[in-house]
């Protein structure tokens, strides 16, 4: 009982870093541009469709399929980001309408990356190189599967980078400001389209480096990637809070930890059903999130 | 009057149907501290916003140095050698006073040229000092003009644009507000701003401009306004000092 709980809890942290990561990349959008990108997932999709043809062309090595999902994740983003987000950006006034606008168009650009995929490469299932073929390491009587600790290794490394970045660099600099003050942040003469198109560009290589490191620990892909990253990415941001990077992690680790425990509980088919349970009652109770609650919690008292 | 270093010439901004300037045309004589005086919703923001970029004019032209503007993206204008000081200030409210200042410098790329020039704005205003590592959000109003101010001086502006600076501030603050304006137009930044306070502004502008309903109805010296019945009865209080 015991040695289950703590093995089911390794697997939440483990499933929860891929989330992360996934999250990582929807909620640095959602955070700067404050606009929904449904074609996030779809565009990690098309990069590992990518992977996976040059897969099955060439049999290239891990090292470069991970760079093709990273690349054609980047490259089909920013598609997505020149039709769907940088008309509406140029306008300071924006307002809802542009932020429905910009959903609205990046759910059309779903569809239509789909579609892509699937007439480029037309079955439905395709198996995907894993990254390590060995078996999953022992740690006394549990185990952890070398992809999971990949992920949790590489979400790591993007929270210190990504932090290190949002706080030290000068691009850093120009997305806080644009974050707190976007009208003084185009006074003070930062390019704020260049620095949205830069924190799209961002966004995608880390949703295409979760989406490689996802494919290979599935070693398959079908064209539900998509759907799944959007919606996991935007599921962990509402946990978490919206636009909020540490409640990104935050919102990844609580959803893994309970989709873990509660398919040994309950049985897989419960899986989802618990986590969107646990979603409506947290946006109803606690609408602002985990990283909130967790804040309010162990910190001084807000100012 | 020496050169004018900015020359709006017929501009007009709207937003949708409705037309916020219709055909503004005024000068700023390099140099100089050249105010704007007018009612609520005569156009004086719109035309500190198309001027700097945030909005797009509809037609006419917007000269800086001898070249056209009008139109052009704000971070393009500030790379020219423009900075507003936008009305409200709009500080970063969620970051610190140091890193305000080191967003205005943000075209910059001299380390300790910026250095330097937060020294001097520090030097400026100590009490920005006092709370460099504070968040903005958390000065008192005096204080966020102060940091709004020196944001744009951070960018080694030519020309300093500055939207409505004493509003909502007490009597003394809006005092030390105008003795840095005179003191910054001595060092030799132009200064173009727009003014509820014409009494204030009558001690420090050398030219006036007068607007209503998205076109210029007046322009002078301080002289020729406190001259002017109509302005002096609108904007001075009826009683001739």
């Amino acid at each position: 009982m015991f040695v289950d709980l703590v093995q089911n809890t390794l697997d939440g942290v483990m499933l929860g870093s891929a989330y992360a990561l996934l999250a990582l990349g929807f909620t640095l959008i959602f955070g700067v541009l404050r606009r929904a990108n449904l074609s996030y997932g779809p565009a990690i999709m098309l990069g590992a469709y990518a992977a996976t043809w040059v897969h099955l062309q060439f049999h290239a090595g891990f090292l470069a399929l991970a760079a093709v999902t990273i690349v054609g994740a980047m490259l089909a983003g920013a598609y997505v980001e020149r039709l769907c987000f940088a008309p509406h950006g140029r306008r300071s006034t924006s307002g809802d309408a542009a932020a429905v606008a910009s959903m609205v168009g990046s759910f059309a650009l779903w569809m239509q990356l789909e579609e892509i995929a699937t007439l480029w490469l037309p079955k439905h299932l395709y198996s995907f190189p894993p990254l390590y073929d060995g078996p999953p390491l022992a740690l006394g009587p549990f185990t952890l599967r070398v992809e999971y600790l990949a992920m949790l290794i590489c979400a790591i490394a993007a929270c210190f980078g990504l932090h290190r970045l949002l706080a030290q660099t000068r691009f850093g600099l120009a997305v806080r400001a644009i974050v707190d003050q976007a009208d003084a942040a185009r006074l003070a003469g930062i390019n704020v389209p260049r620095v949205f198109m830069l924190v799209f560009a961002l966004a995608s290589a880390l949703g295409g480096l979760a989406g490689y490191l996802i494919v290979a620990a599935h070693e398959q892909v079908t064209p539900m990637l998509g759907m799944w990253s959007t919606l996991k990415g935007i599921i962990a941001m509402m946990l978490g809070g919206l636009g909020s990077l540490p409640g990104a992690v935050v919102g990844a680790l609580a959803l893994g930890l309970i989709e873990a425990h509660s398919q040994w509980l309950l049985g897989p088919q419960y899986r989802d059903l618990i986590a969107y349970l646990v979603l409506f009652a947290l946006l109803a109770l606690r609408p602002a999130g985990l990283w909130a609650m967790l804040r309010r919690a162990t910190g001084p008292t807000a100012a | 009057m020496s050169a004018p270093v900015l020359e709006i010439a017929d501009v007009v901004t709207a937003y949708g149907k409705i037309e916020a300037l219709k055909g503004v045309t005024l000068a700023v004589a390099e140099g100089s501290i050249t105010c704007l005086l007018g009612p609520n919703g005569a156009g004086k923001t719109t035309l500190m916003m198309t001027t700097s970029g945030i909005l797009k004019p509809r037609r006419g032209s917007i000269r800086f140095g001898g070249e056209e503007i009008a139109g052009r993206a704000p971070h393009d204008i500030v790379a020219r050698g423009i900075a507003l000081v936008p009305e409200n200030r709009l500080v970063f409210p969620h970051m610190t006073v140091a890193d305000n200042l080191a967003a205005g410098a943000y075209q910059r790329d001299d380390k300790t040229g910026i250095a330097e020039d937060v020294e001097r704005m520090y030097g400026r205003f100590p009490r920005l000092k006092e709370r460099a590592t504070q968040e903005a959000g958390t000065l008192s109003g005096g204080e966020q003009q102060m940091l709004a101010v020196a944001r744009a001086l951070m960018s080694r502006p030519k020309l300093l644009l500055m939207d409505e600076p004493s509003l909502g501030l007490a009597p003394l603050i809006v005092e030390e507000i105008f003795r840095i304006i005179a003191e910054l137009n001595r060092d030799g930044t132009t200064i173009f701003l727009v003014e509820q306070n014409a009494h204030m502004a009558l001690k420090v502008a050398h030219h006036f401009y007068l607007i209503e309903q998205g076109r210029v109805t007046f322009s002078g010296s301080p002289g020729a306004l406190a001259e002017d019945e109509v302005i002096r009865r609108a904007y001075l209080g009826s009683a001739r000092q």
